[in-house]
């Protein structure tokens, strides 16, 4: 009786998107007693074919999708769903373990054993945020965790992969630099050397890509960055075309080394500290000493 | 004015002229102006010692003088702080007139430096007498002197007002602007009887006209050529002469030290003067290409105003300094913090204010490392903190707020100007301790040589002459070796330094309203 009461049940729901109320159930299927309508929906809410929200003073049900429901297991438990649910609502921006508990009510030890049930049966996963390193956050497993979470190319497991942009800052100032020689040969006036000299982030993109340094697939927005790095570095320059577009040229400094750093004053660390009294005196300097012999 | 800049004026005063004008010198650095009287007491000299110190400063153009407002029998004595550095430059300003106008011209230099200021006929008396190229005919002298000063290299000091009044008994000085440049009358026949001993120095006529150095004009050609080679570094040779053309230009309509802007340059002055001047084919050529390249490079030099004249240019002095002096800046980090360290400085320079966690996701540094040199940065005061509070928290914790990291450039420059001046010190103060060190080795060697020299003029033999000289021991010969080797590689650097120091006072001239060094002839 019930199991036919929560199919007819289960057809009014799926026909209300925002999910039906008590009343529109009542209303639907009039003849159907109280009592046996909350069995069947326990059944439904059993199977997962329906989920229970809450808005305002009044519950919600609403039909659940069934391609969803299939990748949990037949055999799960009421928390190991309810706590499904709730890593899957975070998408792939991943939710952290407080706010499932919060979330799910659950203590923290029964939560532990679920979620570590769930990743081992590979419906859910754990992932390091690049942000913080010890906020681990779930997320289903089969999603590509968001580019916040991993900080994009220039992260490989949480770690910000310096020698990796380094390299690249140094072949994409070569690029430049081989660009501007090249023009600086053709001798075919100031205004066409300069015009030659600049590259697009395309032209430095597709010259990477040829290089074949990058196991990784570069996007053009992640040499753009690396770009800024060379223009950050006070080697290259960033000009903008008239169709706001910037293009890329090397440059050289305007000035030579300064006066200054050419002696050891110029990079003591502790010149703060210098004086004619006290431990560090020009007199007694070991750097000074060290420079004059 | 820092505590900095006044242990530097006080040795460079030491070791021009000894202890006791330094002792003045401090004294007068302390204080906005002071009579004889209170220097005396407060340096415990006798009166006698302190106004020869006064004499000497007074004859170097480092102390000016003028009536007390309240009492007009009383002189009262201030320092121009700003020159004393400027002794430093000496080499400088001999190199730059020795370029220009050859030995004469740097003999004439040199003399002008030893005595301070001097009358036309004393200065050429004493280059004929005591100059190294004696081959020089006087008359050659007196030309060189009158192009420097028409080319405004020397400059007339203001002349005594002879005043008929009795009870003014502090003298006063007429300064009259186009007096400066005025051609003395140089009495050759005069020079010649000087020379033979038949007449004095105080017969000349002009003694009326002291002559001194104007170091504006020589600190106007420092700071073209640091534009110049800054342009030729970067836009190469035949925009760096495009530009010297331009300053040209500029000097005929504008106050070399104009703080801000220069007056309009038109197109056309710029293509006349270089057809007629050069014969650089390329630069011709492509002369309008040249300039577009400087008006749109990053530096900033030029910038157009208009179209009138087939274009309208000023040259500007304070984006030009401001790169330039950053560019300074940017250099000490790289060498003193790495390069990475430089790539913080421009990161914020080039956002003016960025938070921490932006910092190091713009720079591609590791949030670690990127913390640790930026923190380096903030201490060492070349970057700075501007804390944005939110209001609200109250009682409930600490009010949330931003720290957003900024670079407060004039601060900056000035911290790494003291950090020069404080070098520059420790290399004067080094090099007095090496030769204090070794006096007695050094005076030695001196001494031997002037033995061996009145020996070979005597004639006597070499092996006596070995004989005298092994006297001094090859453990000794090493010592005074690297001993000399080391003064030599202090004495460089304190040139060098020199260069630093220039371009940041140059942004301090350009770039703010601070006041400075360069000033008219007063």
């Amino acid at each position: 009786m019930a199991a036919e009461v929560s199919q007819l049940l289960l057809a009014v729901i799926q026909g209300i998107a925002n999910g039906a109320t008590n009343d529109d159930l009542t209303k639907a299927l009039p003849d159907i007693e109280p009592a046996t309508r909350v069995e069947a929906l326990n059944i439904l809410l059993q199977q997962g074919g329906i989920e229970i929200l809450k808005k305002g003073e009044k519950l919600v049900y609403r039909a659940r999708d069934p391609e969803k429901k299939s990748a949990l297991p037949k055999d799960a438990d009421n928390e190991e769903k309810v706590v499904y649910g709730i890593v899957e609502e975070g998408g792939n921006k991943g939710i952290w373990i407080r706010d499932i508990r919060m979330k799910s009510n659950l203590n923290m030890i029964q939560l532990n054993k679920i979620l570590k049930n769930l990743e081992t049966k590979k419906l859910i996963k754990a992932v390091k945020s690049v942000n913080a390193s010890k906020k681990k956050v779930y997320m289903l497993y089969n999603l590509e965790p968001d580019l916040s979470i991993t900080g994009g190319a220039w992260y490989q497991d949480q770690d910000f992969e310096v020698e990796f942009v380094d390299v690249l800052n140094q072949q994409c100032l070569r690029f430049l630099q081989m660009k501007r020689d090249g023009a600086e040969k053709k001798r075919e006036g100031p205004l066409a050397f300069k015009q030659m000299s600049c590259c697009t982030v395309n032209e430095v993109h597709k010259f990477i890509s040829d290089l074949g340094i990058s196991k990784v697939n570069l996007a053009e927005a992640d040499l753009e960055t690396i770009l800024k790095t060379v223009v950050y570095d006070g080697n290259a320059e960033r000009v903008r075309l008239q169709d706001g577009s910037f293009v890329y040229r090397a440059v050289n400094s305007p000035l030579a080394p300064t006066g200054l750093v050419q002696m050891p004053c110029g990079i003591c660390p502790v010149i703060k500290n210098c004086s004619n009294c006290g431990d560090v005196t020009a007199i007694t300097c070991e750097y000074m000493r060290d420079w004059l012999d | 004015m820092s505590a900095d800049y006044s242990h530097l004026c006080s040795a460079i005063l030491e070791q021009c002229f000894g202890k006791v004008v330094q002792l003045v010198a401090d004294c007068l650095f302390s204080a906005t102006t002071r009579s004889l009287s209170q220097i005396a007491s407060s340096t415990k000299l006798s009166r006698k010692e302190v106004a020869l110190a006064l004499a000497v400063l007074v004859k170097y153009r480092l102390v000016d003088f003028s009536a007390s407002q309240q009492n007009p029998f009383l002189a009262e004595y201030a320092l121009r702080r700003e020159d004393v550095l400027c002794l430093l430059r000496y080499p400088r300003y001999v190199h730059l007139v020795q370029a220009k106008y050859g030995n004469v011209g740097a003999s004439i230099a040199e003399e002008l430096i030893n005595s301070g200021s001097d009358t036309a006929t004393g200065i050429l008396v004493k280059c004929l007498t005591e100059g190294e190229n004696k081959s020089e005919s006087a008359e050659s002298y007196r030309n060189s002197f009158l192009q420097m000063i028409t080319d405004h290299y020397i400059i007339k000091k203001p002349e005594l007002l002879s005043s008929d009044e009795t009870d003014e008994v502090i003298p006063k000085f007429e300064t009259n602007e186009c007096d400066y440049y005025r051609h003395p009358n140089i009495d050759l026949q005069l020079l010649a009887k000087i020379r033979k001993g038949e007449a004095t120095v105080s017969e000349a006529k002009d003694g009326h006209m002291v002559w001194t150095l104007n170091y504006d004009r020589f600190h106007q050609d420092f700071r073209d050529s640091i534009m110049i080679d800054a342009i030729e570094r970067k836009l190469g040779e035949n925009a760096a002469e495009c530009f010297r053309f331009i300053l040209k230009i500029m000097y005929n309509t504008t106050d070399p030290w104009q703080r801000k802007l220069s007056n309009q340059v038109t197109f056309v002055e710029i293509k006349q003067t270089i057809e007629k001047k050069s014969n650089n084919l390329d630069l011709m050529k492509y002369l309008d290409q040249y300039i577009s390249l400087i008006t749109d490079d990053s530096l900033g030099f030029l910038r157009r105003v208009g179209d009138m004249g087939g274009g309208l240019f000023v040259v500007d002095m304070e984006k030009s300094f401001e790169s330039l002096a950053f560019a300074c800046v940017e250099s000490v980090i790289t060498e003193r913090f790495g390069s990475k360290a430089a790539r913080i400085f421009r990161v914020i320079r080039c956002k003016k204010y960025i938070e921490q966690e932006d910092l190091q996701k713009e720079a591609m540094i590791p949030s670690k490392e990127a913390k640790s040199l930026a923190y380096n940065l903030f201490q060492e005061q070349f970057i700075h903190v501007k804390i944005i509070k939110k209001p609200g928290g109250g009682s409930n914790g600490p009010a949330k707020a931003f720290y957003l990291f900024q670079v407060r450039e004039k601060d900056t420059v000035r911290m790494l100007l003291d950090v020069s001046y404080k070098s520059l010190y420790n290399t004067i103060e080094r090099s007095n301790f090496e030769k204090n060190e070794h006096k007695g080795l050094i005076e030695k060697s001196q001494r031997l040589d002037s033995i061996v020299e009145t020996m070979k003029e005597r004639g006597e033999s070499d092996e006596y002459i070995a004989e005298i000289v092994e006297t001094f021991t090859p453990p000794e010969c090493e010592i005074l070796k690297k001993v000399k080797n080391r003064i030599k590689t202090l004495s460089k650097a304190e040139l060098t330094l020199d260069d630093t120091i220039f371009l940041l006072q140059m942004y301090q001239h350009h770039c703010t309203t601070l006041p400075t060094g360069i000033r008219k002839f007063k």
